[in-house]
């Protein structure tokens, strides 16, 4: 249990190693080269692992909705953002505005979705993050 | 609109593109392996970078190469992948993968921050920041442990 919590938080570590590093590749090139090295090198790095493991598709891809296949266009776009939002306000602002949009964003998606949820968690979780980054709006650098 | 108003909403959209990410990538990985359902964003994304690229034609900075390590982002992010895989099914769970990893990205960007790592400038986080950090914290463990609940 201990030894899964610690790679859970390697995982959260790597992530922003990631975001770094494709921060630094962007200074030298731009935001959009950077979303583009990130994505071929972890493509080539997938394969390989896949190489090995073997079962890389599914039975039937054409069962899949079509929309599930957008991911990687949004995630492009993720990248080339996030590169370039480390670079104007620094990992942790970066990673915790992220946080932020992605947990309100999520509500937002699974009330549209109709996912069941706790109404009072839900409205308690957002009040408090929109409350954070109206702290965030408030420090000066 | 400042500039630090547009870096906050831009950071906040972008969170929101995360989640997108999260259900389409989810959905894959409803049909097949955790490995397919990154497999095929890494390899449409770059298809779209390419074309992005193509379109876009971004202006590329000028002056010295960048070090080779600094291609190597996609490693960092597939072995994200490896990692969660193996949490999400143990007693973690997603909710325990998701809070646990929401600590790792705080506690290492606070340190990366604070000394200047990856060729990025030294900085200090101000007191209201740290509020922000609190408040922002506490609303996404709420959400992640009881909003599904």
């Amino acid at each position: 249990m201990l030894g899964y919590a610690a790679l859970a938080f390697l995982a959260g570590v790597l992530v922003i190693l990631s975001r770094q590093v494709n921060g630094r590749l962007s200074l030298s090139t731009s935001a959009m080269h950077s979303s583009l090295w990130n994505h071929l090198v972890g493509m080539i790095a997938l394969s390989v692992v896949a190489l090995f493991l073997g079962g890389l598709f599914p039975q039937d891809p054409a069962a899949i909705p079509y929309w599930a296949w957008a991911g990687g266009t949004v995630g492009v776009i993720f990248i080339a953002a996030s590169s370039w939002l480390v670079v104007q306000i620094g990992a942790a602002q970066t990673a915790l505005l992220i946080i932020a949009g992605q947990m309100v964003f999520g509500v937002a998606l699974d009330l549209w979705l109709g996912a069941p949820g706790n109404p009072l968690a839900r409205i308690a979780g957002v009040a408090l993050i929109l409350a954070g980054m109206w702290f965030s709006r408030q420090g000066r650098r | 609109m400042d500039s630090r108003a547009l870096h906050i909403l831009a950071a906040f959209g972008t969170g929101g593109l995360l989640s997108l990410m999260v259900l389409f990538n989810g959905t894959l990985a409803a049909y097949g392996s955790l490995l397919f359902a990154s497999w095929v964003p890494h390899a449409t994304g770059t298809i779209a970078a390419l074309v992005f690229l193509a379109i876009l034609r971004p202006k590329k900075a000028s002056g010295t190469a960048p070090p080779l390590w600094a291609y190597l982002g996609g490693l960092s992010g597939a072995l994200t992948v490896m990692l969660t895989s193996a949490t999400v099914n143990s007693a973690l769970a997603l909710s325990g993968t998701i809070a646990i990893g929401l600590a790792g990205q705080v506690v290492f960007s606070l340190i990366v921050d604070l000394r200047g790592m990856f060729g990025m400038p030294k900085r200090m986080p101000a007191r209201t920041d740290w509020i922000a950090l609190a408040l922002i914290i506490a609303g996404s463990l709420i959400l992640i442990l009881f909003g599904r609940g």
